[in-house]
């Protein structure tokens, strides 16, 4: 059954909740931002405008602790609010969102004064003039710059614009997985009838996520209206902090997984957990959280929270192995900081866990997947057993790590109450840009994957190898021009697999030069297995006709590598017209 | 025929691996086995104790916070001994990162207890904040009191290039030598010496993976590890042009200004990358931690910027 979170069913019970809040007298700050009574002109206009003033309060309910985040900066926290009030202050006299007395509110556009509502609609028409003009240039899809310029001229853009998605907005982060999890949540909105509004993958942060709302607003800053949208956005997890006060009471948050990335960007997984754990706690109440049981680092996450909770998880032990990977930093106990043991491994440290010190162990997730089938390189099947019932689902992507991906789809639409019958539309879910991506060129089958952390490669060549057959291969590694310099985590990597079934491999990229020493350490030297053939060509496109020269005609060729590598080879095969534009194959995203 | 037999004890290498210290391990038993030599791995995990006279080479990686709180005083009280004992009797040693902070005397994580170390060292750690005290509301904010970058190091007549990302600054003792002299990045604790060097015991910030870009470094300690188990030794020269192509590329990356269109674009639009000021980029990479030349051993902040209520600039509006 389909309930809208604003809808007509929605509005009544909220605002009993306010009032129960107020009783209670533990939250004043809900009745401080309930808006102004409503006004002749609002009565008349009926439904439309009480969903709208619900909105309104919505996006003032953000937080929790009794004081309002607006007027309290927290270091280097960027409340859009608190910025766009200071400037308002300096910039036009009075604060946007304080009425003369002084009482937080958040009105319509016209109750606001037209300059605010100017301001909004200037950062979206900006917005979408310089996306407009990047993409003649050339330069680009326009998938961030948009969204920086908005949030130049108007901080609160983003805010004002995820307001008025009427279905409200589920976030998906997480290190690894929360794309291709996007892309299969997309397909069972889509399959029950909504219209999920996702931002472009790698868009992730806070100009990305604005760009995709400027691009689909009008130039009044006015989202067209849609009784159906409802927000789907993949947020980098490190953005979090940036991005959830923005958006106004999400439906569901997911949490895919923590692992170790880009440590010179996010720092330790711990660093990670802390502060994703601070964040949910200003989370509304009624946010389900949707978390994966199996990763230690999760399942207690913030565990004093009364928000709804869905876990997720593997059940069937067929595929695990017995100790976690190198590439998983040990985590530890999240209750007593004792040493967990496992009972099985999936892969890194996901698995069924439980702690020697004080027996905490893997919550028993709701949905959980009973079996799995791995189909060799390019899908599998899972038997899911849900609140709803069992279901059997098949995932049109290889590896534990895409039937992880699926079960988290699952929980959340469970979570957001989206009908059973939606799930298996996972099924039409196609690969995002270079998630196992085929492209024609030749006589062969081209396939662009994307692994951009150790236990991204591990997992990878892990499933493609899983059939045992030798397979061709091109691997890449790559800093973005100095911006993410570190790339030590090569060597957590498990590249033993590739021994014996990767004959010949050429290594490109700008760090091709680390990336070779670590394949001579793992499998360029002679010992068991017949050594693989290392070339080094730093440009990705010599470094492709190298590796196309050296296949078999028919056989495929598997490009494994991180995303510099990558797009720069599918921009010359875009423009040797054997690709097409990839933000014009994104089914949802905002064209 | 293997003649030769060398023994290495990795420390933790389940909790101190974080950046790719496996790498080190692995590269010394590659580059022995290339040489005949037998290079046997003992991995030791809490509670297990350190037999000097066994060690012919001792490795230590590097961990996040929560893992070195974990080994403190395991390193210090059960394995603190052994270690000394076995780099007097000259068995060689490598320690990287947190794990180099942990060989110094003490190392004081910023918020709560000091950590004892296992003392071979004369040098201490003193961080600023701890990342997991909840003082950083994003890692915006931790890395700007972080060093983050490429580290390149003077080391006798050869260089040393490696990636350093640390947030304590690591003091040396009066006795203590340090291994290097810093060329680019910020090293020990920003006075231009990097690491420390005692007898065959090296400790340094090049993080994660030093040996592979390093084969010299590699070389030298398997060269003092055969001396002391079996007295001189002469290494087979191995075929290095990976390696030596590695080293280059990293020696380049550090001496590279931040310039050019494209990474004044990216700094431009990315905010929340900490450069330095692109009008006026310096040949050498600034030193990224705040207040770093003002910092004590006591781990007082001499300005006491930060004290007093630093002046935040909150993150989306660094640049107005």
């Amino acid at each position: 059954v389909l309930t809208g979170w604003h809808g007509e069913a929605g509005l009544a019970p909220l605002e009993d909740d306010l009032e129960r809040a107020a009783h209670d007298g533990a939250a004043d700050w809900a009745m401080r931002m309930q808006p102004p009574p409503p006004s002749s002109a609002h009565r008349v206009q009926g439904q439309a405008t009480a969903a709208k003033t619900t909105h309104a309060a919505a996006v003032n309910s953000w937080p929790r602790n009794g004081r309002c985040d607006r007027h309290q900066t927290t270091r280097g926290i960027t409340n859009p609010a608190c910025s766009r009030q200071a400037f308002g202050k300096s910039f036009f006299g009075r604060s946007n969102w304080q009425s003369p007395s002084g009482r937080l509110q958040l009105l319509s556009a016209t109750e606001r004064g037209l300059v605010p509502a100017a301001r909004c609609a200037l950062a979206v028409s900006m917005g979408k003039a310089v996306r407009s003009g990047a993409r003649r240039l050339g330069r680009g899809n326009g998938s961030s710059l948009p969204g920086a310029v908005a949030l130049a001229i108007d901080p609160s853009a983003l805010a004002e614009l995820a307001a008025q998605i009427p279905h409200g907005s589920v976030l998906v982060t997480g290190s690894n997985g929360k794309g291709t999890t996007c892309r299969m949540l997309a397909e069972v909105m889509r399959a029950a009838g909504l219209h999920p509004v996702l931002n472009h993958e790698g868009s992730n942060q806070l100009p990305g996520l604005t760009a995709t709302l400027v691009a689909r607003s009008r130039l009044t800053g006015r989202l067209p209206a849609d009784e159906r949208a409802i927000g789907l956005f993949e947020v980098d997890e490190g953005s979090l902090p940036a991005i959830l006060p923005q958006v106004a009471r999400p439906r569901a948050v997911v949490i895919t997984n923590i692992f170790r990335d880009q440590v010179d960007r996010y720092l330790e997984p711990d660093f990670v957990t802390r502060m994703l754990e601070r964040v949910l706690r200003k989370l509304p109440a009624e946010t389900t959280l949707v978390l994966n049981a199996d990763d230690p680092r999760l399942a207690y996450l913030a565990a004093e929270l009364k928000n709804p909770r869905l876990y997720f998880g593997i059940a069937d032990t067929a595929h695990s192995r017995a100790g976690p990977d190198r590439s998983s930093d040990s985590p530890r106990c999240p209750r007593c900081g004792g040493e967990l043991s496992y009972q099985c491994v999936f892969y890194a440290q996901l698995g069924h866990w439980r702690c020697g010190g004080c027996g905490l162990s893997r919550p028993a997730p709701q949905v959980e997947a009973a079996k799995v089938e791995l189909l060799g390189a390019v899908s599998s099947r899972l038997q899911v057993t849900s609140p709803a019932g069992e279901m059997v689902l098949g995932v049109p992507f290889p590896g534990l790590y895409n039937a992880y991906n699926a079960l988290g789809a699952v929980a959340t639409a469970i979570g957001c109450q989206l009908p059973d019958a939606a799930c298996p539309a996972i099924e039409q879910c196609t690969p995002g840009s270079y998630r196992m991506e085929r492209v024609a060129v030749a006589e062969h089958d081209v396939y662009l994957v994307l692994a951009k952390n150790a236990n991204g490669f591990t997992e990878v060549i892990r499933s493609l190898l899983a059939d045992g057959q030798p397979k061709r291969m091109m691997l890449g590694l790559n800093d973005c021009a100095g911006k993410q310099p570190d790339t030590s985590w090569i060597w957590d990597a498990d590249f033993h697999a590739l021994r014996g079934l990767v004959p010949v491999a050429v290594v490109s990229g700008n760090r091709s030069a680390d990336l070779a020493v670590r394949l001579k350490y793992a499998v360029g030297s002679p010992g068991a297995g017949a050594a693989t053939e290392l070339t080094v060509e730093p440009d990705p496109v010599r470094a492709f006709h190298l590796a196309l020269e050296t296949t078999p005609a028919g056989e495929p060729l598997w490009v494994v590598s991180t995303s510099i590598v990558l797009r720069q080879l599918r921009r010359w095969l875009r423009r040797q017209g054997y690709a097409g534009q990839p933000w014009r194959e994104q089914p949802g995203a905002a064209l | 025929m293997t003649s030769k037999r060398i023994t290495l004890g990795h420390l933790y290498p389940d909790l101190m691996s974080t950046y790719g210290d496996r790498g080190n391990v692995e590269t010394i038993v590659h580059r022995c086995g290339w040489r005949g030599i037998a290079a046997d791995v003992i991995e030791l995990g809490l509670g297990d104790r350190i037999r000097a006279d066994e060690m012919d080479l001792i490795v230590i990686g590097s961990g996040g916070e929560a893992q070195q709180a974990v080994i403190a005083y395991d390193l210090a009280m059960i394995k603190g001994p052994g270690i000394r004992e076995a780099v007097q009797q000259g068995a060689a040693a490598l320690a990287v990162g947190t794990g180099y902070e942990l060989f110094g005397h003490f190392c004081q994580p910023g918020d709560g207890l000091e950590l004892p170390g296992a003392g071979l060292f004369d040098a201490w750690t003193v961080r600023r904040h701890s990342a997991l005290g909840g003082h950083y509301e994003t890692p915006t904010e931790a890395r700007a009191d972080r060093a983050i970058g490429e580290l390149l190091v003077r080391w006798g007549d050869a260089l040393l290039a490696g990636f350093e990302n640390h947030s304590g600054g690591t003091y040396l003792g009066p006795t203590a030598q340090p291994l290097g002299e810093v060329i680019c990045g910020y090293g020990n604790c920003g006075d231009g010496r990097e690491g420390v060097r005692l007898g065959n015991a090296v400790g340094t910030n090049l993080r994660g993976p030093c040996l592979p870009k390093n084969p010299l470094l590699a070389d030298f300690l398997i060269r003092a590890a055969l001396a002391r188990r079996h007295g001189a030794a002469d290494l087979l020269p191995l075929s290095d042009e990976l390696e030596q192509a590695a080293h280059q590329a990293a020696v380049r990356r550090a001496r590279r200004p931040v310039r050019g269109l494209a990474s004044r674009a990216s700094i431009v639009l990315d905010r929340s990358v900490r450069r330095p000021k692109w009008a006026t980029a310096p040949r050498r990479r600034s030193v990224r931690l705040r207040d770093g030349q003002g910092q004590r051993p006591d781990g007082l902040a001499a300005n006491g910027a930060r004290a007093k209520g630093h002046p935040v600039v909150p993150e989306g509006n660094a640049e107005r």
